[in-house]
């Protein structure tokens, strides 16, 4: 039809292009109302549009009825695949219950299709796997018997992950990860390199089990960041045994655990027992102080502060700091 | 997509470890054994080692599903078929527009995935347009640019002018077969085609219909005629083109040609002339000594024979009759001494030259076995296309033999290596099945054929309605008729239930014998389910007619399982559709009536046989004034039959 006509023969265009589009709509409706039937028709090519309406294909038999109870499960899900309703011969139910009544079944379920289903790793399976991949396994070393054996020989670990799935590329980003763990204890460090490598790491140290965990991800390749995380574990060591000249400056507010000696504590308890003892003023204030810090309830009181503000409150260090001041203070 | 991860640990030494820590007394030596390696797939077949076959599973190209798994052998066919005609429309897409698909996903780069270019590209006339065209196989204009070529004056190289005659001899002076759709074959094609006749029950292929022919005068022996100096790749060529196309005493003066230029032929050549050799002479001492000729110029031009050349010569002397048989065996010994494998096919024309027809088989049982010692635990590839023909003619072999031992051996070939893969398409491994489970049914116990049933079909093949008839007639002979119910089943999904004989079959199986109770109720289910599809219900179905033994086994079925109604209505049917019912049956139906004492019933009994004027009516009439208690009225309707 045209589309550029004067106005009144436009108007009854537009009528006429009205019907047509109604006609066509309208058997274009029709046409696809006979195709949607088609589609649930038996496979073979032959239309009828006279004559009684061919008969709806019915689904078969599910095939779970010719299995028997002995078969081969590993032969009917070798790999992980979705859940096949007439594959597997449970009577599950799944989802939300239909009212006053029961989950729906597994016969067009959707939740079932949706969930990953460990059916491909039975027991049996997961054997005949371990079988199967014996050959490619070398022997484990007799002299490492223990775990304790495995950490003193081998104190550092990498872990790294493969990965398999089906799809258009062999590749998963996720592949080149690199973890390396190692205890700080087996490593060489002084007391000040030990600190300074805790204070470096900052969150990669985990206090309770005394690890550095290391995970590089920022090259696109596996053995370089490999290379990496052991590069980063050199540079960490070498490090933190130089001691910089900034070094010097650390402040009270830079220890990582409390000491004792020129803290507010020391000062309260030397300014208190000097009082106690009305020590006459002396010249020698440090001979006083020194002689005062070398009683024993004095180092008692050292003791059990220094405990409690590095590990924390508890029955027993409080028990402690309360014998102590009051051997301390004599009540 | 399903995801898998593995963590992968392993320790290394630490460089900083004190040598002098005594934590573990023990100085035992660590040693670390050394790593294994293995290429990329070792793992994945390590596990597809451990994974079996699925016996209720159909082939893995359809979805697992209950309405979409093809129950009969034409679904399976046209399921498969339209897999296939998805897939070439994709390529067909693909290949047509390739900027729409350039780019990469799969990662390591997969080349069959991307577009391949299928139009020329190069639009000069040159030697290069002239190999593009050679390599895209374009007959046609592979053949006109070297008509421009050669009007322009510019020689073409031999090795080019060898490759054109390769593909002209190859496709026999027509385009490749499937890059014409059979409408747009234009008619002086057509001249060249002979219809050969399809035999009957194989599936028709395309080249069933396009026989070609070597035309005369075609563009090969012209192009052959204008070269100045041909060699022997060119002659070759020719020779190779005629035999394949059928010309064969054409292609013996070629060779003759050939000689007598002091050229020698490649082993391919030889080749071809030995197929052809048996086409050529009638008598069977002839063809040999034209056999023996080749093979000695062979020897003479010191051109070495391969596998192909002896099962060519197998192949040949299966048509030398009872010479076949003399020469059979130093042929195969020949071919071992030279180092030479043999190849399935080697086996299956030797094998073809002593069981030609089934009348032969009983003189040479041992052959067969022989045979199959001798391939029992190889593996086997594909070198001759006629490989895949073995696996079915062998075990045609075994059923006329009536050999199971042979037929096990044959069947365990398949399991090893890569044998599988020689099995053929679907209509070789359908006749192979079909006739291994045919031999099953008439040797084996019933236990035997019915494990074998439930693990072949239907997930390797679908048995059609002889092979059900065998395995009835297995039922019987050990006594199992009761599972007939459940077989019925099956027949009805496979779509033979519209085949009358069979139907029939199963249902005087049914009725003939006494069983217990319950197998009797299954029994007149089974009957009142196929009596459901003697009506005309379904559109398109074929429908059954009723006949006198139909007829009288649901009814016998019926009564013997105590429903006499529905028994009644069946005999109602006899009069409907013009059958008579037999004495037996009507007898029978009186000893049903009387253990329930319906005098009824029995009167119409009666006139039921009188109005089919039947002889037995009299003794009826007798039987049942005996014994049963008859009113005045019935006694009067009594005498007046």
């Amino acid at each position: 039809f045209c589309f550029a006509l004067s106005p009144l023969s436009k108007i009854k265009c537009n009528v006429n292009i009205i019907y047509t589009l109604n006609k066509r709509t309208a058997f274009s409706g029709g046409l696809s109302k006979i195709k949607g039937v088609e589609k649930q028709v038996a496979a073979l090519p032959e239309r009828s549009s006279q004559g009684p309406r061919r008969p709806r294909r019915e689904a078969g038999e599910p095939r779970t009825e010719r299995m028997s109870v002995d078969q081969d499960w590993t032969a009917v899900y070798p790999t992980a695949k979705s859940f096949k309703q007439n594959a597997v011969p449970l009577p599950v139910r799944m989802g939300y219950p239909v009212k006053r009544g029961v989950p729906p079944e597994k016969k067009g379920n959707l939740e079932l299709i949706k969930i990953p289903n460990f059916l491909h790793l039975t027991p049996v399976s997961i054997k005949k796997h371990c079988e199967a991949l014996k050959p490619f396994c070398t022997e484990w070393p007799n002299a490492l018997d223990s775990d304790a054996k495995c950490e003193e020989h081998f104190p550092m670990q990498v872990q790294s992950k493969d990965f398999v799935s089906a799809g258009p590329s062999l590749r998963n980003p996720k592949a080149r990860i690199i973890t390396l763990t190692v205890k700080l204890s087996s490593l060489n460090l002084d007391d000040h390199a030990r600190k300074k490598m805790i204070k470096l790491s900052g969150e990669r140290y985990n206090k309770e089990s005394d690890t550095l965990t290391i995970t590089t991800e920022s090259c696109p390749l596996r053995q370089q960041n490999y290379d990496y995380a052991l590069y980063l574990l050199t540079v960490l060591y070498h490090e933190s045994w130089k001691t910089e000249e900034w070094e010097k400056e650390k402040t009270r507010a830079d220890m990582e655990e409390y000491v004792w000696e020129d803290s507010p504590s020391q000062k309260n308890i030397l300014e208190t027992l000097l009082r106690m003892h009305a020590v006459e003023k002396c010249e020698e204030d440090g001979g006083v102080q020194k002689e005062l810090l070398g009683r024993p309830e004095v180092e008692e009181y050292k003791d059990s502060v220094t405990k409690l503000k590095n590990e924390g409150e508890n029955e027993c260090n409080i028990q402690q700091y309360k014998d102590a001041v009051k051997k301390l203070l004599n009540i | 997509m399903a995801q898998m991860g593995k963590t992968k640990r392993f320790g290394l030494c630490s460089a900083a470890k004190q040598p002098s820590s005594t934590v573990s007394g023990s100085e035992e030596k660590i040693i670390i054994p050394k790593m294994k390696t293995w290429n990329a797939e070792a793992v994945l077949q390590a596990l597809a080692s451990t994974v079996n076959r699925d016996t209720t599973a159909s082939n893995y190209v359809f979805q697992d599903d209950s309405y979409l798994t093809p129950r009969t052998s034409r679904e399976f066919k046209l399921y498969y078929l339209s897999q296939e005609s998805g897939r070439n429309a994709a390529k067909y897409f693909i290949n047509t527009f390739p900027r729409y698909f350039q780019k990469d996903f799969a990662e390591p780069h997969i080349p069959c995935l991307m577009p391949e270019t299928l139009e020329l590209q190069i639009d000069e006339v040159s030697e290069r347009a002239l190999t593009e065209c050679i390599q895209l196989r374009k007959v046609k204009a592979a053949v006109d640019m070297f008509d421009q070529l050669m009007q322009m004056g510019s020689p073409v190289s031999l090795d080019l002018t060898n490759d054109l005659l390769d593909l002209i001899c190859l496709y026999g002076d027509q385009e490749p077969a499937q890059d014409v759709p059979p409408e747009q074959r234009t008619n002086d094609m057509g001249e060249k085609h002979d219809e050969i006749k399809i035999k009957k029950g194989r599936p028709q292929r395309a080249s069933d219909f396009l026989k070609i022919v070597w035309g005369e005068n075609n563009n090969a022996e012209r192009i052959f005629n204008m070269m100045p100096e041909p060699n022997s790749c060119s002659y070759g060529a020719l020779i190779r083109g005629m035999v394949k196309h059928g010309s064969i005493p054409k292609a013996f003066i070629m060779y003759n040609d050939m000689l007598n230029n002091q050229l020698t032929a490649d082993v391919h050549t030889f080749n071809a002339l030995i197929s052809a050799a048996p086409y050529l002479k009638e008598k069977y001492s002839e063809k040999w000594d034209l056999i023996i000729d080749l093979l000695k110029q062979m020897a003479y031009q010191k051109v070495k024979p391969n596998v192909l050349t002896f099962n060519a010569v197998l192949k040949a002397l299966q048509r030398c009759g009872a010479l076949g048989r003399v020469q059979a065996f130093p042929v195969l010994n020949e071919m071992k001494a030279l180092g030479i494998a043999p190849s399935l096919a080697s086996y299956d024309h030797f094998l073809g030259i002593f069981y030609k027809a089934a009348s032969q088989a009983q003189e040479h049982k041992e052959i067969i076995q022989e045979v199959l010692n001798e391939v029992s635990g190889k593996s086997f590839a594909a070198h001759d296309p006629d490989d895949v023909n073995f696996f079915m003619n062998t075990m045609k072999i075994c059923l006329d033999t009536k050999d199971m031992e042979q037929a096990y051996k044959l069947h365990s070939l398949l399991d090893i290596g890569e044998n599988w893969k020689l099995l053929g398409d679907s209509f070789h491994q359908s006749v192979y099945y079909g006739r291994f489970f045919n031999l099953l049914c008439m040797m084996e116990h019933v236990d035997v054929v019915l494990k074998w049933y439930r693990e072949l079909s239907p997930s390797l093949f679908y048995p059609n309605s002889q092979r059900m008839r065998d395995l009835f007639q297995a039922l019987d002979m050990d006594n199992r008729l009761d599972i007939i119910p459940q077989i019925w089943k099956d027949i009805k999904r496979m779509g033979h239930d519209n085949n009358t004989e069979l139907v029939e079959e199963m249902l005087s199986l049914m009725a003939r014998d006494k069983h217990k109770p319950e197998v009797q109720q299954s029994f007149a289910e089974c009957a009142l389910d196929v009596k459901t599809l003697y009506k005309q219900t379904d559109y398109g179905r074929v429908q059954l007619n009723w006949s006198a033994s139909s007829l009288s086994s649901i009814t016998l079925i019926l009564l013997a399982a105590g429903r006499i109604q529905q028994a009644w209505e069946i005999l109602m049917l006899f009069k409907v559709t013009n059958r008579v019912p037999s004495e037996y049956l009507l007898k029978q139906f009186l000893d049903c009536i009387q253990m329930n004492n319906n005098s009824e019933q029995a009167v119409a009994l009666v006139q039921i046989s009188a109005s089919f004027c039947l002889p037995l009516t009299s003794h009826l009439i007798k039987r049942v004034q005996q014994e049963f208690e008859l009113n005045e009225e019935q006694k009067n309707t009594l005498s007046q039959l």
